[in-house]
Order: structure tokens, then sequence, then C-alpha cells
């Protein structure tokens, strides 16, 4: 009978330990992406919600200048009502008849 | 040579675990021995994860484009909490709060917090802007906090404020909409968790399942309104102008398409600003057009009419006698003027508002029929998206005693909602299919798929003929009657009917000189794209709603007609010409 132990180029205990300080690494660097991508995400929304209400504040003018239009008294500024309106159909826009 | 490669394969494992040593301690250092200050700081910076930072959906206004205008959304800013077992300068503390922020505590209520020792957070200032916020941050002021805040925004302020309607704690210690769509939509609108901050890889390794689809995906999102902002506005202004007028009680209207149900615009005045709710009753954050019921009086004889038509006891040529009064069960019943008009077309029981005519056409229908028309047209709530929407009040439609029949003919003994004639007018004005009326036509999932909302249900009332031949009445009431005929479009076809109720007393009986007074209108005539409700309740020194009420009316029919260049459907020659009103 011939004998197959097989031999490793480095103990065992060695390559566990080797095996052990990559798990480490990978472990703390999955932490610190995690932490990373919660930040960047933390950070991203709280900007969504900044955008979101700067945008309103804007929406807010538009409506207030809507209200400000609505609310002009035409006669006071100088405007007539007209004596006859007359209805006319509409030309085209275009060129194209 | 094994012996070398040993000893490297030891150095780069030793490298390893110093790197990863190090890591460990910087990492204990950040996270456990200054935690609390990163946290902080974090906090000032950012919104935090937590539970505490007020979030929700937000809600929409469509412009006839199709833009969307926020109606209801998210403000940021700051608040400021001191902590008085820390603050060392109160009078200082004071003085720098105090000049960024507009809701400060009083001097002598900010110093009796400091003095509260066994506590360590008190509230002092809320929604500071973010310039003033970050500005008090940075002075760094010690026992200080400049905390992100969030609240509910409403860009429009008074704009359609009862149909959004408002968030508050309410009895409980939640945010939630307690009124209007806030309310009706809160499943929708509210976060139930911290959904923008979830922790991907926590995420991945739980639940996969729930990271890709989960069931709060689903449900929350936005809600996209039917309410057309410049309409919504030109309404609201016309209403503060007609009760201001008339001194009303109360005025309200609605806008509709009659084709599908959608409300371009419904207010009411009195109104409020949802953004100021500090001296607001409760009767006021209602919405008395779904919650309260009145007798509409006269807008009521088109239904009657086109109910009698289709039920085919009477024709569009069918003729009565008008005696100007009749009694019926002891109880007398008159015209507006108690004058006779003789033998007469069913038309005009349309176009000078007959009540003789209509309580005619009630006894020619006859109980059942007439029981069987009205309660389907008022017999069930609209199922309109706004919360507690009242029921009709059709007692006297169970009873046999025919005077309850005739009164309800021209609107009076039975009391509905506005929503509920409305919707029930609207079959006029369809076809003679009364359709759901509704605020909301979309909800923007936070998927970001937007998913339409289905109203397509109907119930066919009248037959589309019966519908058109009382259209034809109401469209020559304006061409002839309104405003003795200085009302007319001539390019444009509008039909209409005027309404004016007695009130009724607290002892059931009714005032002879307090009137509810109501006005419905759609056009084009005969393919319309608005109906149009209004109503004013208790108007002073006026009797009939053709006094009060026209005015608002053709003013909105002709801003309609010019803000969505509605074409003209008749008054024109086919290829050139003009038509001329005074």
């Amino acid at each position: 009978m011939h004998n197959l132990r097989f031999h490793l180029p480095y103990s065992v205990v060695s390559l566990c330990f080797g095996a052990v300080a990559v798990l480490l690494v990978a472990y703390i660097g999955l932490i610190a992406v995690v932490m990373s991508y919660a930040t960047l995400t933390v950070e991203f929304s709280q900007s969504v919600r900044n955008d979101e209400s700067a945008v309103a504040v804007l929406e807010g003018r538009y409506l207030a200048g809507v209200l400000h239009i609505t609310n002009i008294d035409y006669s006071a500024e100088g405007y007539a009502k007209p004596v006859a309106k007359e209805f006319v159909r509409a030309e085209s826009a275009t060129a194209l008849r | 040579m094994r012996a070398q490669f040993l000893s490297r394969i030891r150095i780069i494992l030793v490298c390893i675990i110093l790197a990863a040593l190090l890591i460990s301690i910087r990492l204990y250092f950040i996270q456990i021995v200054h935690g609390e200050e990163y946290t902080l700081k974090a906090d000032r910076q950012f919104a935090s994860g937590g539970s505490g930072l007020f979030d929700r959906g937000s809600v929409y206004f469509t412009r006839k484009d199709g833009t969307l205008i926020s109606a209801a959304t998210l403000a940021t800013g700051f608040l400021v909490a001191i902590n008085p077992q820390t603050i060392q300068d109160p009078e200082a503390a004071y003085a720098a709060i105090a000049a960024s922020s507009d809701t400060m505590l009083s001097h002598e209520a900010f110093l009796a917090a400091t003095l509260k020792k066994n506590q360590v957070y008190i509230e002092v200032s809320h929604r500071l802007s973010d310039d003033k916020g970050k500005t008090l941050a940075a002075q760094d002021i010690p026992g200080v906090q400049v905390l992100r805040e969030r609240w509910r925004q409403y860009p429009g302020d008074t704009l359609a404020a009862q149909s959004i309607g408002i968030v508050s704690y309410g009895s409980g210690d939640t945010l939630a909409g307690r009124t209007g769509l806030e309310a009706t939509y809160d499943g929708t609108l509210g976060r139930s968790g911290d959904s923008l901050y979830k922790n991907f890889f926590a995420e991945l390794f739980s639940n996969v399942g729930n990271l890709l689809v989960t069931a709060r995906d689903a449900r929350e999102g936005d809600i996209v309104t039917t309410i057309e902002p410049e309409v919504q506005t030109r309404l609201q202004d016309d209403l503060v102008k007609l009760n201001r007028r008339y001194s009303s009680r109360e005025s309200g209207g609605i806008i509709m398409d009659p084709s599908t149900g959608a409300i371009l615009a419904l207010a009411k005045y009195p109104a409020y600003d949802a953004n100021d709710l500090q001296d607001i009753t409760g009767a006021l954050l209602g919405n008395p057009l779904v919650e309260h019921v009145h007798e509409f009086g006269s807008i009521m004889k088109p239904l009657t009419m086109t109910a009698a038509l289709d039920a085919g006891v009477v024709m569009p040529n069918t003729t009565y006698n008008d005696t100007g009064c009749i009694t019926v069960n002891t109880a007398r019943i008159c015209n507006w003027d108690s004058k006779a008009r003789g033998v007469i077309p069913i038309k005009q029981i349309i176009m000078q508002s007959l009540n003789v005519g209509a309580a005619w056409l009630a006894t020619e229908l006859g109980q059942d029929k007439f029981r069987t028309y009205f309660t389907k047209l008022f017999g069930q709530k609209t199922g309109i998206d706004l919360p507690n929407e009242s029921g009709a009040l059709l007692g006297n439609l169970s009873k046999p005693q025919q005077i309850g029949y005739d009164t309800a003919a021209f609107g009076q003994g039975i009391a509905v909602t506005p929503v509920q004639m409305m919707r029930a007018l609207g079959a006029i004005a369809n076809g003679g299919v009364m359709v759901k009326p509704h605020l909301v036509r979309a909800v923007r999932l936070n998927s970001g798929i937007e998913r339409e909302l289905d109203w397509s249900e109907t119930v066919p009332v009248f037959s589309a003929a019966a519908a058109r031949e009382t259209t034809e009445m109401m469209t020559a009431l304006v061409d002839e009657k309104l405003e003795n005929g200085k009302a007319i479009i001539p390019t444009m076809s509008v039909a209409a009917k005027t309404g004016t109720a007695q009130l009724t007393t607290p002892g059931g009986s009714y005032y002879t000189d307090r009137f509810f007074h109501s006005f419905v209108g759609f056009f084009p005539s005969y393919s319309p794209r608005f109906i149009i409700l209004l109503y004013t309740n208790d108007p002073q020194g006026v009797t009939y709603a053709s006094e009060t009420l026209d005015a608002t009316f053709l003013d909105l029919v002709h801003f309609l007609i010019d803000y969505y260049e509605v074409p003209p459907d008749r008054g024109l020659p086919a290829q050139v010409g003009a038509a001329t009103t005074p």
C-alpha cells in the first residue's frame, strides 16, 4: 500500500488565521459600505425634501399670483366693459389653409 | 524556500490583523466614545432616520394642461430645544433664539423652562427657516439644540382648504389626516415607517422579498386631484364677493365634468387658511357640500320634468291648465307670483319656474313612479371621496299624502346635499346617466407607478331623449328669460335653472322672508363639458335666486369658455360670419 497522505505547503493553523483575517476585513468593509450607503440615503432623502419644500414655495407664489390676477378689479384700473361683443371664427394658426 | 514563503505569509497576516485592529479601534471611538456627539451632529445636518421626523405624501392639483401643482406638501426647517441641565446663560440663549424665530416662547416662559432642571429636552421654538436654523446652529450655544423639523404645508393657503383637509393630532399622539382628502386617503398619504432610510444590506440579509416589493410601496404614495387651481381660485373669489354682497350665512359651489364626475372646483365660504388653524372652529373644518342637506327649491323641477318625460306621462308638447294656486291635502301650493297662466305647454314650467306645473307633473307621474325616480336619484350616497357624507332626507316620499310629492317636485320637503344635487342634475347633462363625483383621479405610488382610480361606475336614470328635451327647456330659459334675455351667448348654448326655497324654522314650518338660493347650469347644452352648481344660504335683502346667483353663474361660464377655449356650438355660419350681442 502506498501512503496517500496529502502534504500542504503551509500549516492548517496558518490557513485558518488567514481566512479569519480576510473575513474580518471583509466584515468591517461591509459595515463601512453599509454606513456610507445609509448616510448617502439620508442625505439624498433630506435633499429631496428640501427641494420639494423649495418648489412648494414657488408654487405658493404661483397660486398667490393667480389669486392676485383673479382679484383685480378691471373697472377700477380704468378698463370699461365693451359696448358690444362680436364673435368671429378663429383663424387658423398656420399658413396652411 | 518554504521558510521564506511562510514568513511572508505571516507578515501579510500581521499587517491585515493590524489594519483590522486599527479600523476596529477607530469604529469604537466613533460609535461608542463619541457616538452621542455624532448623532447630534447628524441630526443638525440631516434628517434622522428615526420616526420623530414627520413624513407624509403630497396632494396635487392638476392644471388644465396636466401640470401638477402642490396642494399639500411638506416644509422643512428647524426646531429649537433646550437642555435645562446644560444651558449656561439663559438670557443670552433667549436673545439668540428670539432673533432667529417668529414663534418663540415668551421671555418669562423661556426662563421658567430653563429652571426645570429635572428635564433634558424642552422645545421652545418651531418652524425656523433653513437659513435661520443653520445660523443659530452655527453659534453652538451650550444647552441649545437646533434640530431638523418637517411640517404640513398648504401652498394655496385657503385654496380648496375644505376639500384638501387638514392633518392634526386629534385625540391621540399621532399626526394623521382628520378632514377632507387628508382623511379619506390617510392610508395612502401616511408613512408608516422609515421607508426612505431603510438599510439596504440589512433588508438584503433579513428579507429579500420585502426589499423588492413591499406592501407599503404598493399602498403609500401621493394623490393627484382633479381640482384645477385657477378654476378653484375663480370659484372661491366669486363666492367671497357673492357672500359679502348679500351678507349670506354661507355660500358654496361645485364645478364638475358631467361625463366623468371629475370635480374641477368645490368651494364654500366662509373658508379657512389651512396653514393657520389657531382660531378655527370645528364647524368650519367640515365640508358642508357633502355633510349638510338643504331644500334646494326649483332646481329640482328639471328632475321632475325629466322623470315625467322619461316615464311617458307627458310629451314635450303636452299642455296643462295653470290656475296659479292649488290646494292639496288642505295645504295650498302657489306659483311664485300666485298668478294663473291658463293652458300652457309644459316647457313653461321650467322657463317660468311654475310650482303648480311641477305639482301637476308629480300628480301625473303618480306616487310610485315619483318615489322610484327620486330614490334612484337621491336614495344612495354619492360615494364621493370625502369623509362624513350625509344621506338625503326623503321621508315625505314614504308617506301616502300627495302634498309630500307635490312639494318635492319643486324642491321643498325633501333635503339633499349639494353634491347629491349636482350628481342628480348631472344626469340631465350626461344623457340621463348619473356618474360618481370624485376629487382624486390617481395615486402616485412610491414605486413611481401612477395608478388611475376607477370612477367609471354609472347609474342610468333617464333616457337620453328625456334628458335632451329638458335640456332644450333649460337652454330656452337662458336664451329668453335669464336677465330678460340679455344673458344669451350667441355662440354658446347654455342650459340653466334657478331655485329659491323657503328656509325652515326651528319648529318645522317655513319662514316667509328667509330663503335658500340655488342655481344650476351646464354648457355647451348638448355636449356639456362643465356643470356648475351654486347656492347661497339666507341672503339678505333679496328674494329670488335670479337676483343673487345669475351674475356669479355667468361670470363662471364666461371664464370657463375663455380659460378652456371652448369652441362655439352655435351662432356662426359654416364658413365666415359673426354674431353680435349687446
